[in-house]
């Protein structure tokens, strides 16, 4: 699923270990969520959007949506 | 291993490595006992079966981590990479028990004994875990 992170990440000048480490998870998860080959779960999917104070609609992109 | 540095994966290596030691010394165990003291009866069994139970608790502590592992991608990576161990160990198996049948020669020269099959299956899992992980990049 296409999303915004990398963009998101980089505002905040974060690096993928940091955001990480912000979520708990390893920093290969990060790389493959950002590159759009792993979709997060639920749970992780609000953790992200609680981190940028967004909604999981403004970070991830819904193909199908359209 | 697939290389992670979570709680969960420095658990299941130490756990994995105390069962790992336990099984070979079984093994060195067992065969010490069948060459020198030469076991009669249900003691043949018993011994034979002794080493199973580390292959039980490595197989134990795999299911635990799986359970334990909270990284979600990490997870995925972990059963993609059991699945392809064990599609190797079915074919490889499978392909080897019908060359028996049709081309006994080779098992007179090769002779494979049986219980490589799970070290087939642990070398196949270490092996697809980078592979799997590539599919993500």
């Amino acid at each position: 699923m296409k999303n915004r992170l990398r963009v998101l990440r980089a505002e905040k000048n974060w690096s993928q270990a940091d955001l990480a480490q912000q979520l708990g998870v390893s920093r290969q998860s990060v790389n493959a969520i950002e590159t759009g080959k792993f979709d997060p779960s639920l749970p992780l999917a609000f953790r992200l959007a609680r981190l940028f104070d967004m909604t999981i609609e403004q970070i991830f992109i819904d193909d199908d949506s359209s | 291993m697939y290389c992670t540095n979570t709680a969960a994966a420095r658990r299941y290596r130490a756990r994995t490595l105390f069962a790992t030691t336990a099984y070979l010394l079984s093994i060195w165990g067992v065969t010490w006992m069948f060459r020198h003291r030469h076991p009669q009866g249900a003691a043949v069994y018993l011994l034979a079966l002794a080493p199973e139970l580390p292959i039980f608790a490595i197989l134990a502590i795999f299911g635990i981590y799986l359970a334990d592992e909270k990284d979600e991608f990490i997870r995925a990576v972990l059963v993609q990479s059991s699945l392809w161990a064990t599609c190797v160990v079915l074919a490889f198996t499978t392909f080897w028990s019908l060359l028996q049948i049709y081309a006994p020669a080779i098992d007179l020269v090769l002779k494979v004994p049986m219980y490589w099959v799970f070290a087939l299956w642990c070398v196949s899992f270490a092996v697809a875990q980078p592979l799997v992980q590539r599919r993500y990049k």
